[in-house]
């Protein structure tokens, strides 16, 4: 009980060591891994140029859940997001090809379509030729919470939560380096190309690109850092995007190229995935012709604290915390009922100093009753949008933002 | 892209080799296109991305062309094979019928084509076209005249290879039987 009260802020500290132990522990459990796996089968040939999955893993909290090893996805549950941003061994991880494994000094970001200047830099003629921002910012991946939607949608089966971070990103500004690009006349969108390699030559590469109003925000970065650390490289090291608020695969990893375009990239990462319908199908149909992409993420929430099926004991006052985000605009309020909707209770908001960042919020209860008790949240924005129950279903099972449910048992004392 | 991208990407395509040693007991239920449609799905992702996802026949549909939009290498004539026995076998709305042989699998009930299956050997190679690797053909003309090319391609199938025909590595295939393999072997190097 004692640690649930204390302030976030305060947890800080304490979180980081425990991040730390977690990470010692997930090394010890691939040592073990990869001893089996050496003694079930010569290990296959690693792919020249590729970081392996043992690799990824070592460099995640032992609370990751993996949905699928090619490609390799994973994340934590809500309840492991209980911290005031995402440590990066519980960063979400979520690949369309295979992590590339580059080197920092060899690295070149190359700028050019409708620019006056075509612009290269090294790595760190790019940190020294820009202003350096440090924020926090969100990404998270389109198919969020895709499992919640009935019929079940095919992609990565993303849990109820997951699947979603907020990090602390340190880069330059895309606009700075655009503007020292010189755009053209016409120049509306831009695109980011990594240099993940796919399992065939033929692999299209992953390429999206974003609005120029989004680009010329002053919180879309390039950056080299999360977390005041070089990004691992499973996140894009050594360079990627981030665009923050924005559905993840906005936010390029391994960026070696930005192309200034005239109208929206057209790829199958553009046109066949991260789409939905333009009006809602009826759940089960498949995509019909007239869709739009996927951008900002619509207003959310999730529950941290307390864990499902925690043990809680009556008449002692416990708090509900949690995030809240929203992929344009910001998170006005966050309300918390205990009766299932009937009844609903304004919670505290902290955070708010970057944008794009989820906000914490808190609500102190007394619980009135033993026996099985269950918590909503429910954010609204800026602009009153307010979550749904459950969102309009969509064949590629996008934009989960339903209320978070957590149920807890309280006990006698 | 420069040499040593085109190398790279090259080297690369290792990936849906490897993985797919890692996972070579995961099948999906047997039924007419079933070997095709591992041996293609199996090139880049894990076969229970298709077991977990019960879409109805249009979203295969779609799901499929945007497959061959990421660079499966599959003929229209496949797709189509795919698509039927995914529509029958992971079907939302119609329970999967009882499983039953892939008459469909190349070569029907030739035994040397079913080793070539079920090692998944023809997700990467075919008899006369490169996919991944290069065609048997291909091999059977490289190994022409050499006195100890069974011994050779034997150990190359049995350990994995790489740079024989590019960087892209093959897997090792550490529990083929010995016959078999002998057998498959004989079976390359006849490819003229």
């Amino acid at each position: 009980m004692e640690n649930l009260k204390k302030p976030v802020e305060s947890r800080r500290g304490f979180l980081a060591g425990v991040a730390g132990a977690g990470a010692l522990a997930a090394l010890g459990e691939a040592a073990t891994l990869r001893e089996a796996l050496a003694q079930a089968a010569p290990a296959p040939a690693a792919p020249p140029g590729t970081v392996t999955n043992e690799a990824i893993k070592a460099g995640k909290a032992s609370a990751m859940q993996y949905h699928s090893e090619r490609p390799i996805t994973g994340s934590v549950p809500a309840h492991e997001h209980d911290f005031e941003f995402t440590p990066t061994d519980r960063v979400f991880v979520r690949n369309n090809l295979l992590t590339p494994d580059l080197d920092i000094n060899a690295h070149r970001l190359t700028v050019k379509g409708l620019v006056e200047k075509e612009l290269t830099f090294s790595v760190a003629e790019l940190q020294k030729a820009f202003p350096v921002v440090t924020m926090a910012g969100m990404i998270e991946c389109a198919g969020a919470g895709r499992t919640n939607y009935q019929p079940r949608a095919s992609g990565t089966p993303w849990g109820e939560t997951g699947g979603m971070s907020c990090p602390v990103w340190t880069g330059v500004r895309l606009r700075d380096v655009l503007a020292a690009a010189r755009l053209k006349g016409g120049a509306a969108h831009i695109a980011g190309q990594g240099g993940d390699p796919g399992a065939v030559a033929a692999a299209a590469p992953v390429i999206r690109s974003i609005p120029m109003s989004k680009a010329m925000d002053e919180n879309t970065l390039i950056a080299w850092a999360m977390n005041g650390a070089p990004l691992p490289k499973v996140h894009g090291y050594p360079l990627r995007l981030v665009t923050p608020g924005w559905v993840g695969s906005a936010s390029t990893k391994w960026l070696h190229t930005l192309t200034v375009l005239d109208a929206p990239f057209k790829g199958t990462y553009m046109t066949g995935s991260y789409v939905m319908p333009k009006w809602p199908v009826k759940p089960g149909e498949k995509m019909p012709p007239d869709t739009v992409s996927t951008q900002a993420w619509p207003v959310k929430s999730m529950i941290t604290s307390p864990a499902p099926d925690q043990l809680l004991k009556g008449t002692e006052r416990i708090t509900v915390r949690g995030k809240a985000w929203v992929g344009e605009g910001s998170v006005d309020r966050v309300d918390i009922s205990f009766d299932e909707g009937v009844s609903w209770h304004r919670a505290q908001l902290d955070g708010g100093r970057d944008k794009y960042a989820w906000r914490t919020f808190t609500y102190d209860y007394v619980p009135q009753r033993f026996g099985h008790l269950t918590f909503l949240a429910r954010a609204t924005d800026d602009r009153g949008n307010v979550q749904p129950i459950t969102p309009y279903w969509n064949p590629l099972g996008y934009f989960w933002n339903g209320l978070h449910r957590v149920g807890v048992m309280v006990v006698p004392a | 892209m420069s040499r040593p991208e085109v190398i790279r990407a090259a080297a690369l395509a290792a990936a849906l080799c490897c993985a797919g040693a890692f996972a070579q007991d995961e099948r999906l239920i047997s039924g007419p296109g079933s070997t095709l449609t591992e041996n293609k799905c199996k090139i880049c992702h894990e076969l229970q991305h298709i077991s977990r996802a019960q879409l109805s026949p249009g979203e295969w549909a779609d799901n499929l062309r945007n497959m061959k939009e990421r660079g499966t290498p599959m003929t229209d004539d496949e797709m189509r094979v795919i698509h039927e026995y995914l529509s029958v076998y992971y079907n939302r709305d119609k329970p999967a019928p009882a499983s039953a042989p892939d008459t469909l699998a190349a070569g029907g009930d030739d035994p040397v084509q079913k080793l070539l299956n079920a090692n998944a050997c023809n997700g990467c190679h075919s008899v006369d076209k490169r996919i991944v690797g290069p065609s048997f053909r291909e091999v059977a003309a490289k190994y022409a005249g050499d006195r100890d090319a069974s011994a050779r391609l034997a150990t190359k199938i049995r350990a994995g290879g790489q740079g024989v025909w590019g960087q892209v590595p093959m897997p090792p295939n550490p529990a083929m039987q010995e016959t078999d393999l002998r057998r498959v072997v004989t079976w390359v190097l006849d490819q003229k």
